[in-house]
Protein backbone atom coordinates (compact mmCIF):
# COMPACT_ATOMS: atom_id res chain seq x y z
CA UNK A 1 0.00 0.00 0.00
CA UNK A 2 1.46 3.36 -1.00
CA UNK A 3 2.02 5.99 1.66
CA UNK A 4 -1.17 7.96 2.22
CA UNK A 5 -1.85 9.81 5.50
CA UNK A 6 -5.30 10.67 4.10
CA UNK A 7 -6.29 7.00 3.76
CA UNK A 8 -9.53 5.80 5.33
CA UNK A 9 -8.57 2.14 5.04
CA UNK A 10 -10.74 -0.12 7.20
CA UNK A 11 -12.49 2.79 8.88
CA UNK A 12 -16.26 2.41 9.37
CA UNK A 13 -17.87 5.65 8.23
CA UNK A 14 -21.56 6.59 8.47
CA UNK A 15 -22.86 9.12 5.95
CA UNK A 16 -26.35 10.61 6.29
CA UNK A 17 -28.07 12.30 3.35
CA UNK A 18 -26.23 9.85 1.11
CA UNK A 19 -28.95 9.52 -1.55
CA UNK A 20 -27.68 12.54 -3.46
CA UNK A 21 -25.45 15.57 -3.63
CA UNK A 22 -22.57 16.07 -1.22
CA UNK A 23 -23.57 12.98 0.81
CA UNK A 24 -23.46 10.70 -2.24
CA UNK A 25 -20.08 11.97 -3.46
CA UNK A 26 -18.65 11.82 0.06
CA UNK A 27 -19.76 8.21 0.50
CA UNK A 28 -18.19 7.27 -2.84
CA UNK A 29 -14.90 9.09 -2.11
CA UNK A 30 -14.69 7.47 1.33
CA UNK A 31 -15.09 4.05 -0.31
CA UNK A 32 -12.35 4.89 -2.85
CA UNK A 33 -10.02 5.65 0.06
CA UNK A 34 -10.66 2.27 1.64
CA UNK A 35 -13.48 2.95 4.11
CA UNK A 36 -16.36 0.64 4.88
CA UNK A 37 -19.30 2.95 4.38
CA UNK A 38 -22.71 2.87 6.05
CA UNK A 39 -25.09 5.03 4.02
CA UNK A 40 -28.51 6.28 4.98
CA UNK A 41 -31.16 8.35 3.22
CA UNK A 42 -34.89 8.59 2.59
CA UNK A 43 -35.17 7.47 -1.03
CA UNK A 44 -34.78 3.73 -1.62
CA UNK A 45 -33.91 4.08 -5.33
CA UNK A 46 -31.41 6.91 -4.91
CA UNK A 47 -29.79 5.24 -1.91
CA UNK A 48 -29.38 2.07 -3.99
CA UNK A 49 -27.85 4.16 -6.77
CA UNK A 50 -25.27 5.54 -4.35
CA UNK A 51 -24.63 2.05 -2.98
CA UNK A 52 -24.00 0.65 -6.45
CA UNK A 53 -21.28 3.28 -7.02
CA UNK A 54 -19.33 2.49 -3.85
CA UNK A 55 -15.95 0.87 -4.45
CA UNK A 56 -14.68 -2.11 -2.53
CA UNK A 57 -16.63 -4.27 -0.10
CA UNK A 58 -18.05 -4.18 3.41
CA UNK A 59 -20.60 -1.41 2.83
CA UNK A 60 -24.21 -1.26 4.03
CA UNK A 61 -27.30 0.85 3.45
CA UNK A 62 -30.25 1.71 5.68
CA UNK A 63 -33.39 3.55 4.71
CA UNK A 64 -34.33 6.03 7.42
CA UNK A 65 -36.41 9.15 7.92
CA UNK A 66 -34.11 10.86 10.41
CA UNK A 67 -36.81 13.22 11.69
CA UNK A 68 -38.52 10.17 13.15
CA UNK A 69 -37.19 9.22 16.58
CA UNK A 70 -38.14 5.60 15.89
CA UNK A 71 -36.15 5.49 12.63
CA UNK A 72 -33.20 7.14 14.40
CA UNK A 73 -33.17 4.56 17.15
CA UNK A 74 -33.50 1.67 14.67
CA UNK A 75 -30.59 3.02 12.64
CA UNK A 76 -28.44 3.34 15.74
CA UNK A 77 -29.22 -0.28 16.68
CA UNK A 78 -27.86 -1.49 13.34
CA UNK A 79 -24.63 0.46 12.82
CA UNK A 80 -21.24 -0.97 13.80
CA UNK A 81 -18.76 0.95 15.98
CA UNK A 82 -17.87 3.93 13.85
CA UNK A 83 -14.54 5.62 13.12
CA UNK A 84 -16.27 8.48 11.35
CA UNK A 85 -19.67 10.13 10.94
CA UNK A 86 -20.66 12.60 8.23
CA UNK A 87 -23.87 14.48 9.05
CA UNK A 88 -24.97 15.59 5.63
CA UNK A 89 -28.77 15.31 5.57
CA UNK A 90 -30.21 18.71 4.87
CA UNK A 91 -32.75 20.73 2.96
CA UNK A 92 -33.15 24.34 2.00
CA UNK A 93 -35.87 26.90 1.58
CA UNK A 94 -35.85 30.44 0.22
CA UNK A 95 -38.29 32.57 2.19
CA UNK A 96 -38.15 36.25 3.05
CA UNK A 97 -38.07 36.70 6.80
CA UNK A 98 -41.60 38.13 6.83
CA UNK A 99 -42.92 34.77 5.53
CA UNK A 100 -40.67 32.62 7.68
CA UNK A 101 -43.31 31.30 10.00
CA UNK A 102 -42.69 28.96 12.89
CA UNK A 103 -43.80 26.13 10.57
CA UNK A 104 -41.07 27.04 8.05
CA UNK A 105 -38.43 27.12 10.75
CA UNK A 106 -39.61 23.82 12.24
CA UNK A 107 -39.56 22.04 8.89
CA UNK A 108 -35.99 23.04 8.06
CA UNK A 109 -34.63 22.78 11.60
CA UNK A 110 -36.13 19.33 12.12
CA UNK A 111 -34.06 17.85 9.31
CA UNK A 112 -31.01 20.15 9.17
CA UNK A 113 -30.41 20.51 12.88
CA UNK A 114 -32.45 18.41 15.30
CA UNK A 115 -32.23 15.09 13.44
CA UNK A 116 -28.47 15.33 12.87
CA UNK A 117 -27.71 16.40 16.43
CA UNK A 118 -29.95 13.75 17.97
CA UNK A 119 -28.34 11.07 15.81
CA UNK A 120 -24.91 12.11 17.05
CA UNK A 121 -26.12 12.22 20.64
CA UNK A 122 -27.51 8.68 20.41
CA UNK A 123 -24.31 7.37 18.80
CA UNK A 124 -22.20 8.86 21.58
CA UNK A 125 -24.58 7.67 24.31
CA UNK A 126 -24.57 4.10 22.96
CA UNK A 127 -20.76 4.22 22.77
CA UNK A 128 -20.84 3.61 19.02
CA UNK A 129 -18.02 6.04 18.29
CA UNK A 130 -14.53 4.55 18.47
CA UNK A 131 -11.66 6.08 20.40
CA UNK A 132 -10.39 7.97 18.41
CA UNK A 133 -13.03 8.94 15.86
CA UNK A 134 -14.08 11.92 13.76
CA UNK A 135 -17.44 13.63 13.23
CA UNK A 136 -18.05 16.08 10.38
CA UNK A 137 -21.11 18.33 10.24
CA UNK A 138 -21.97 19.63 6.78
CA UNK A 139 -22.78 23.23 7.57
CA UNK A 140 -22.51 26.19 5.16
CA UNK A 141 -21.01 29.64 4.79
CA UNK A 142 -24.62 30.84 4.56
CA UNK A 143 -25.86 32.03 7.91
CA UNK A 144 -22.37 32.28 9.39
CA UNK A 145 -20.11 34.26 7.04
CA UNK A 146 -22.48 35.04 4.19
CA UNK A 147 -26.02 36.40 4.24
CA UNK A 148 -28.41 36.50 1.30
CA UNK A 149 -31.98 37.79 1.49
CA UNK A 150 -34.40 34.89 1.77
CA UNK A 151 -31.83 32.50 3.22
CA UNK A 152 -32.56 33.19 6.87
CA UNK A 153 -34.22 29.91 7.82
CA UNK A 154 -31.57 27.73 6.15
CA UNK A 155 -28.79 30.02 7.39
CA UNK A 156 -29.98 29.89 10.98
CA UNK A 157 -30.10 26.08 10.90
CA UNK A 158 -26.52 25.91 9.56
CA UNK A 159 -25.28 28.43 12.12
CA UNK A 160 -26.91 26.37 14.87
CA UNK A 161 -25.07 23.28 13.60
CA UNK A 162 -21.75 25.12 13.79
CA UNK A 163 -22.36 26.21 17.33
CA UNK A 164 -23.30 22.70 18.45
CA UNK A 165 -20.24 21.41 16.60
CA UNK A 166 -17.96 23.51 18.77
CA UNK A 167 -19.63 22.48 22.01
CA UNK A 168 -19.37 18.83 20.94
CA UNK A 169 -15.70 19.30 20.03
CA UNK A 170 -15.01 20.58 23.54
CA UNK A 171 -17.14 18.06 25.45
CA UNK A 172 -16.21 14.99 23.42
CA UNK A 173 -12.45 15.67 23.32
CA UNK A 174 -11.84 13.52 26.43
CA UNK A 175 -13.38 10.59 24.46
CA UNK A 176 -10.96 11.42 21.61
CA UNK A 177 -13.91 12.22 19.35
CA UNK A 178 -12.94 15.09 17.06
CA UNK A 179 -15.80 17.22 15.76
CA UNK A 180 -15.50 19.67 12.87
CA UNK A 181 -17.63 21.14 10.11
CA UNK A 182 -17.24 21.83 6.43
CA UNK A 183 -18.76 25.12 5.33
CA UNK A 184 -19.32 25.17 1.59
CA UNK A 185 -20.42 28.00 -0.61
CA UNK A 186 -22.92 27.27 -3.38
CA UNK A 187 -22.41 23.73 -4.70
CA UNK A 188 -23.99 22.14 -7.78
CA UNK A 189 -26.55 19.79 -6.21
CA UNK A 190 -30.31 19.43 -6.36
CA UNK A 191 -30.54 21.59 -3.23
CA UNK A 192 -30.15 24.49 -5.66
CA UNK A 193 -33.67 24.97 -6.94
CA UNK A 194 -33.88 26.31 -10.53
CA UNK A 195 -37.54 27.11 -9.88
CA UNK A 196 -36.72 29.92 -7.50
CA UNK A 197 -33.51 31.21 -9.09
CA UNK A 198 -33.06 31.94 -12.82
CA UNK A 199 -30.04 31.00 -14.95
CA UNK A 200 -29.19 34.70 -15.21
CA UNK A 201 -29.22 35.05 -11.45
CA UNK A 202 -26.91 32.03 -11.16
CA UNK A 203 -24.45 33.50 -13.67
CA UNK A 204 -24.50 36.82 -11.89
CA UNK A 205 -24.04 35.13 -8.51
CA UNK A 206 -21.02 33.14 -9.78
CA UNK A 207 -19.22 36.42 -10.33
CA UNK A 208 -19.11 36.85 -6.55
CA UNK A 209 -16.74 33.89 -6.40
CA UNK A 210 -13.05 34.81 -6.90
CA UNK A 211 -12.42 31.35 -8.35
CA UNK A 212 -15.19 32.04 -10.87
CA UNK A 213 -17.35 28.96 -10.34
CA UNK A 214 -19.71 27.23 -7.97
CA UNK A 215 -18.40 24.21 -6.11
CA UNK A 216 -18.62 20.60 -7.13
CA UNK A 217 -19.63 17.96 -4.62
CA UNK A 218 -16.09 16.55 -4.82
CA UNK A 219 -14.64 19.86 -3.54
CA UNK A 220 -16.60 19.37 -0.34
CA UNK A 221 -16.09 15.60 -0.19
CA UNK A 222 -12.29 15.95 -0.19
CA UNK A 223 -12.44 18.42 2.72
CA UNK A 224 -14.61 15.91 4.59
CA UNK A 225 -12.13 13.11 3.84
CA UNK A 226 -9.26 15.23 5.22
CA UNK A 227 -11.23 15.75 8.43
CA UNK A 228 -12.14 12.05 8.72
CA UNK A 229 -8.55 10.90 8.21
CA UNK A 230 -5.70 10.58 10.69
CA UNK A 231 -4.03 13.46 8.83
CA UNK A 232 -6.26 15.82 10.82
CA UNK A 233 -5.79 14.19 14.23
CA UNK A 234 -5.03 17.51 15.94
CA UNK A 235 -7.91 19.37 14.25
CA UNK A 236 -11.10 19.80 16.26
CA UNK A 237 -13.73 22.52 16.61
CA UNK A 238 -12.81 23.90 13.19
CA UNK A 239 -15.06 25.33 10.47
CA UNK A 240 -13.41 24.33 7.16
CA UNK A 241 -14.55 26.91 4.63
CA UNK A 242 -14.72 25.57 1.06
CA UNK A 243 -16.24 28.41 -0.93
CA UNK A 244 -14.10 29.50 -3.87
CA UNK A 245 -13.17 32.64 -1.95
CA UNK A 246 -16.73 33.95 -1.63
CA UNK A 247 -16.42 35.12 1.95
CA UNK A 248 -12.99 36.78 1.78
CA UNK B 1 -0.87 3.88 -8.66
CA UNK B 2 -3.35 4.03 -5.76
CA UNK B 3 -6.18 6.55 -5.90
CA UNK B 4 -5.10 9.64 -3.99
CA UNK B 5 -6.71 13.06 -4.52
CA UNK B 6 -4.17 14.51 -2.06
CA UNK B 7 -1.17 13.40 -4.12
CA UNK B 8 1.53 15.95 -5.00
CA UNK B 9 3.00 13.73 -7.73
CA UNK B 10 4.97 15.79 -10.23
CA UNK B 11 4.33 19.12 -8.47
CA UNK B 12 7.25 21.55 -7.96
CA UNK B 13 7.09 23.09 -4.50
CA UNK B 14 9.23 25.76 -2.80
CA UNK B 15 9.34 25.68 1.01
CA UNK B 16 10.93 28.48 3.05
CA UNK B 17 12.23 27.87 6.55
CA UNK B 18 12.94 24.28 5.52
CA UNK B 19 16.00 23.94 7.80
CA UNK B 20 13.95 22.87 10.81
CA UNK B 21 10.57 22.52 12.49
CA UNK B 22 7.38 22.68 10.46
CA UNK B 23 9.32 23.51 7.29
CA UNK B 24 11.52 20.43 7.55
CA UNK B 25 8.64 18.05 8.29
CA UNK B 26 6.51 19.58 5.54
CA UNK B 27 9.35 19.06 3.07
CA UNK B 28 9.72 15.41 4.09
CA UNK B 29 5.97 14.72 3.90
CA UNK B 30 5.62 16.52 0.54
CA UNK B 31 8.44 14.37 -0.83
CA UNK B 32 6.58 11.25 0.35
CA UNK B 33 3.53 12.47 -1.59
CA UNK B 34 5.59 12.70 -4.78
CA UNK B 35 6.53 16.39 -4.96
CA UNK B 36 9.75 17.80 -6.38
CA UNK B 37 11.11 20.07 -3.68
CA UNK B 38 13.05 23.33 -3.64
CA UNK B 39 14.17 24.09 -0.11
CA UNK B 40 15.42 27.36 1.27
CA UNK B 41 16.52 28.61 4.67
CA UNK B 42 19.41 30.50 6.22
CA UNK B 43 21.30 27.55 7.68
CA UNK B 44 23.02 25.58 4.91
CA UNK B 45 24.04 22.71 7.17
CA UNK B 46 20.51 22.15 8.43
CA UNK B 47 19.11 22.44 4.88
CA UNK B 48 21.45 19.62 3.86
CA UNK B 49 20.15 17.57 6.80
CA UNK B 50 16.58 18.12 5.58
CA UNK B 51 17.62 17.09 2.05
CA UNK B 52 18.94 13.79 3.40
CA UNK B 53 15.54 13.00 4.92
CA UNK B 54 13.61 13.47 1.68
CA UNK B 55 12.05 10.62 -0.31
CA UNK B 56 12.73 10.45 -4.01
CA UNK B 57 15.15 12.31 -6.27
CA UNK B 58 15.52 15.64 -8.03
CA UNK B 59 15.20 17.88 -5.00
CA UNK B 60 17.36 20.99 -4.51
CA UNK B 61 18.28 23.46 -1.82
CA UNK B 62 19.26 27.11 -2.10
CA UNK B 63 20.40 28.82 1.12
CA UNK B 64 19.03 32.36 1.34
CA UNK B 65 18.23 35.12 3.80
CA UNK B 66 14.86 36.18 2.45
CA UNK B 67 15.06 39.58 4.16
CA UNK B 68 17.89 40.39 1.74
CA UNK B 69 16.65 41.48 -1.68
CA UNK B 70 19.72 40.19 -3.58
CA UNK B 71 19.48 36.75 -1.99
CA UNK B 72 15.74 36.59 -2.67
CA UNK B 73 16.25 37.56 -6.34
CA UNK B 74 19.00 34.95 -6.67
CA UNK B 75 16.71 32.29 -5.18
CA UNK B 76 13.88 33.17 -7.57
CA UNK B 77 16.11 33.14 -10.64
CA UNK B 78 17.17 29.56 -9.74
CA UNK B 79 13.59 28.28 -9.71
CA UNK B 80 11.43 26.74 -12.41
CA UNK B 81 7.71 27.63 -12.50
CA UNK B 82 6.10 26.36 -9.30
CA UNK B 83 2.92 24.45 -8.48
CA UNK B 84 3.23 25.32 -4.81
CA UNK B 85 4.83 27.83 -2.44
CA UNK B 86 4.97 27.35 1.34
CA UNK B 87 5.79 30.66 3.08
CA UNK B 88 6.84 29.07 6.32
CA UNK B 89 10.01 30.80 7.60
CA UNK B 90 9.36 32.55 10.89
CA UNK B 91 10.95 33.78 14.11
CA UNK B 92 9.61 34.38 17.58
CA UNK B 93 10.38 36.56 20.60
CA UNK B 94 8.21 36.95 23.67
CA UNK B 95 8.20 40.43 25.16
CA UNK B 96 5.38 42.09 27.12
CA UNK B 97 3.89 45.07 25.29
CA UNK B 98 5.48 47.74 27.46
CA UNK B 99 8.99 46.37 26.80
CA UNK B 100 8.74 46.09 23.02
CA UNK B 101 11.65 47.70 21.15
CA UNK B 102 11.40 49.05 17.64
CA UNK B 103 14.41 46.93 16.64
CA UNK B 104 12.83 43.65 17.77
CA UNK B 105 9.48 44.58 16.26
CA UNK B 106 10.92 45.45 12.85
CA UNK B 107 13.12 42.37 12.83
CA UNK B 108 10.16 40.07 13.49
CA UNK B 109 7.92 41.87 10.98
CA UNK B 110 10.65 41.75 8.36
CA UNK B 111 11.05 37.95 8.54
CA UNK B 112 7.49 36.90 9.36
CA UNK B 113 5.51 39.36 7.25
CA UNK B 114 7.45 41.52 4.79
CA UNK B 115 9.72 38.80 3.38
CA UNK B 116 6.90 36.37 2.51
CA UNK B 117 4.89 39.22 0.95
CA UNK B 118 7.82 40.29 -1.23
CA UNK B 119 8.68 36.70 -2.13
CA UNK B 120 5.09 35.99 -3.21
CA UNK B 121 4.83 39.25 -5.14
CA UNK B 122 8.16 38.73 -6.94
CA UNK B 123 7.43 35.10 -7.86
CA UNK B 124 4.13 36.19 -9.40
CA UNK B 125 5.72 39.14 -11.19
CA UNK B 126 8.49 36.92 -12.63
CA UNK B 127 5.81 34.46 -13.79
CA UNK B 128 7.13 31.68 -11.56
CA UNK B 129 3.70 30.71 -10.18
CA UNK B 130 1.82 28.40 -12.54
CA UNK B 131 -1.86 28.53 -13.41
CA UNK B 132 -3.14 26.79 -11.36
CA UNK B 133 -0.93 26.87 -8.28
CA UNK B 134 -1.25 27.11 -4.51
CA UNK B 135 0.37 29.36 -1.90
CA UNK B 136 0.24 28.39 1.78
CA UNK B 137 1.29 30.73 4.59
CA UNK B 138 2.30 29.38 7.99
CA UNK B 139 0.36 31.81 10.16
CA UNK B 140 -0.79 31.04 13.74
CA UNK B 141 -3.77 31.09 16.06
CA UNK B 142 -1.79 33.91 17.69
CA UNK B 143 -2.86 37.30 16.45
CA UNK B 144 -5.84 35.78 14.67
CA UNK B 145 -7.90 33.61 17.00
CA UNK B 146 -6.18 33.30 20.40
CA UNK B 147 -3.53 35.51 21.95
CA UNK B 148 -1.13 34.74 24.78
CA UNK B 149 0.53 37.09 27.25
CA UNK B 150 3.81 38.59 26.08
CA UNK B 151 3.26 37.59 22.47
CA UNK B 152 2.34 40.93 20.90
CA UNK B 153 5.09 41.18 18.28
CA UNK B 154 4.59 37.66 16.95
CA UNK B 155 0.80 38.09 17.04
CA UNK B 156 1.11 41.32 15.07
CA UNK B 157 3.24 39.66 12.42
CA UNK B 158 0.86 36.71 12.09
CA UNK B 159 -2.31 38.83 12.06
CA UNK B 160 -0.71 40.86 9.30
CA UNK B 161 0.36 37.91 7.15
CA UNK B 162 -3.16 36.44 7.41
CA UNK B 163 -4.54 39.78 6.26
CA UNK B 164 -2.17 39.69 3.28
CA UNK B 165 -3.15 36.09 2.51
CA UNK B 166 -6.83 36.99 2.26
CA UNK B 167 -6.18 39.94 -0.01
CA UNK B 168 -3.74 38.10 -2.23
CA UNK B 169 -6.35 35.34 -2.61
CA UNK B 170 -8.60 37.93 -4.22
CA UNK B 171 -5.89 39.58 -6.34
CA UNK B 172 -4.39 36.34 -7.62
CA UNK B 173 -7.58 34.30 -8.19
CA UNK B 174 -7.74 35.38 -11.83
CA UNK B 175 -4.24 33.91 -12.34
CA UNK B 176 -5.42 30.60 -10.88
CA UNK B 177 -3.29 31.10 -7.76
CA UNK B 178 -5.02 30.02 -4.55
CA UNK B 179 -3.80 31.50 -1.25
CA UNK B 180 -4.54 29.99 2.15
CA UNK B 181 -3.03 29.86 5.62
CA UNK B 182 -2.50 27.24 8.26
CA UNK B 183 -3.00 28.51 11.80
CA UNK B 184 -1.32 26.17 14.26
CA UNK B 185 -1.44 26.26 18.02
CA UNK B 186 1.72 25.36 19.91
CA UNK B 187 3.80 22.86 17.92
CA UNK B 188 6.81 21.05 19.38
CA UNK B 189 9.66 22.44 17.25
CA UNK B 190 12.86 24.40 17.92
CA UNK B 191 10.89 27.70 17.86
CA UNK B 192 9.15 26.34 20.97
CA UNK B 193 11.90 24.33 22.68
CA UNK B 194 14.54 27.03 22.18
CA UNK B 195 12.26 29.58 23.84
CA UNK B 196 12.96 29.85 27.54
CA UNK B 197 9.99 32.10 28.36
CA UNK B 198 8.14 29.36 30.27
CA UNK B 199 9.21 26.89 32.96
CA UNK B 200 8.48 23.13 32.74
CA UNK B 201 5.53 23.65 35.06
CA UNK B 202 4.18 26.48 32.97
CA UNK B 203 4.46 24.39 29.78
CA UNK B 204 2.52 21.62 31.55
CA UNK B 205 -0.21 24.09 32.59
CA UNK B 206 -0.31 25.36 29.00
CA UNK B 207 -0.69 21.83 27.62
CA UNK B 208 -3.80 21.28 29.75
CA UNK B 209 -5.51 24.17 27.93
CA UNK B 210 -5.67 21.97 24.83
CA UNK B 211 -8.88 19.82 24.74
CA UNK B 212 -6.96 17.09 22.90
CA UNK B 213 -4.44 17.23 25.78
CA UNK B 214 -1.25 17.49 23.77
CA UNK B 215 0.81 20.02 21.88
CA UNK B 216 0.93 19.68 18.13
CA UNK B 217 3.45 17.72 16.10
CA UNK B 218 4.97 19.23 12.96
CA UNK B 219 3.20 16.47 10.97
CA UNK B 220 -0.18 17.82 12.08
CA UNK B 221 0.64 21.05 10.25
CA UNK B 222 2.42 19.37 7.34
CA UNK B 223 -0.65 17.29 6.42
CA UNK B 224 -2.88 20.39 6.41
CA UNK B 225 -0.36 22.15 4.16
CA UNK B 226 -0.44 19.14 1.82
CA UNK B 227 -4.26 19.28 1.65
CA UNK B 228 -3.99 22.96 0.68
CA UNK B 229 -1.24 22.34 -1.89
CA UNK B 230 -3.09 19.44 -3.52
CA UNK B 231 -5.84 19.44 -6.13
CA UNK B 232 -8.21 18.20 -3.40
CA UNK B 233 -8.52 21.83 -2.26
CA UNK B 234 -8.99 23.40 -5.69
CA UNK B 235 -12.07 25.35 -4.56
CA UNK B 236 -10.43 26.53 -1.32
CA UNK B 237 -8.93 30.00 -1.24
CA UNK B 238 -8.66 32.75 1.34
CA UNK B 239 -9.17 30.24 4.17
CA UNK B 240 -7.47 29.91 7.55
CA UNK B 241 -7.07 26.25 8.53
CA UNK B 242 -6.89 26.05 12.32
CA UNK B 243 -4.81 23.16 13.65
CA UNK B 244 -4.84 23.59 17.39
CA UNK B 245 -6.18 20.59 19.28
CA UNK B 246 -9.26 22.65 20.13
CA UNK B 247 -7.30 25.40 21.92
CA UNK B 248 -9.44 28.29 20.73
CA UNK B 249 -12.73 26.72 21.87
Amino acid sequence: MLYNPFSLKDKNILVTGASSGIGRTTAIECSKLGAKVVITGRSIERLQETYSQLEGVGHSQYLAELTSQEDLENLVKQVPTLDGVVLCAGSGVIKPFIYSSREQFDKVFNINFFSQVELLRLLVKKKLLAKPSSVVFVSSVGGIYSFDPGNGVYGASKAALCSTMKFCALELAPKKIRVNSVNPGMVHTKLINPNTITEEQFQSDMENYPLGRYGETSDVAYGIVYLLSDASSWVTGHTLVIDGGLTI
Amino acid sequence: MSYNPFSLEGKTILITGASSGIGRTTAVECSKMGAQLFLTGRNEQRLIETMELLDGQNHSFIPADLTDDNEMQHLISSLPPLDGLVNNAGIQKYMPTQFITEDDLLRILKTNTVAPILLTRTLVKKKKMKNPSSVVFTSSIAGNFKCSPGNAMYSTSKGAISGFMRNSAIDLAAKGIRCNAVNPGMIVTPIMTENSALTEEQWEENRKLYPLKRFGKPEDVAFAIIYLLSDASSWVTGSSLIIDGGRIL
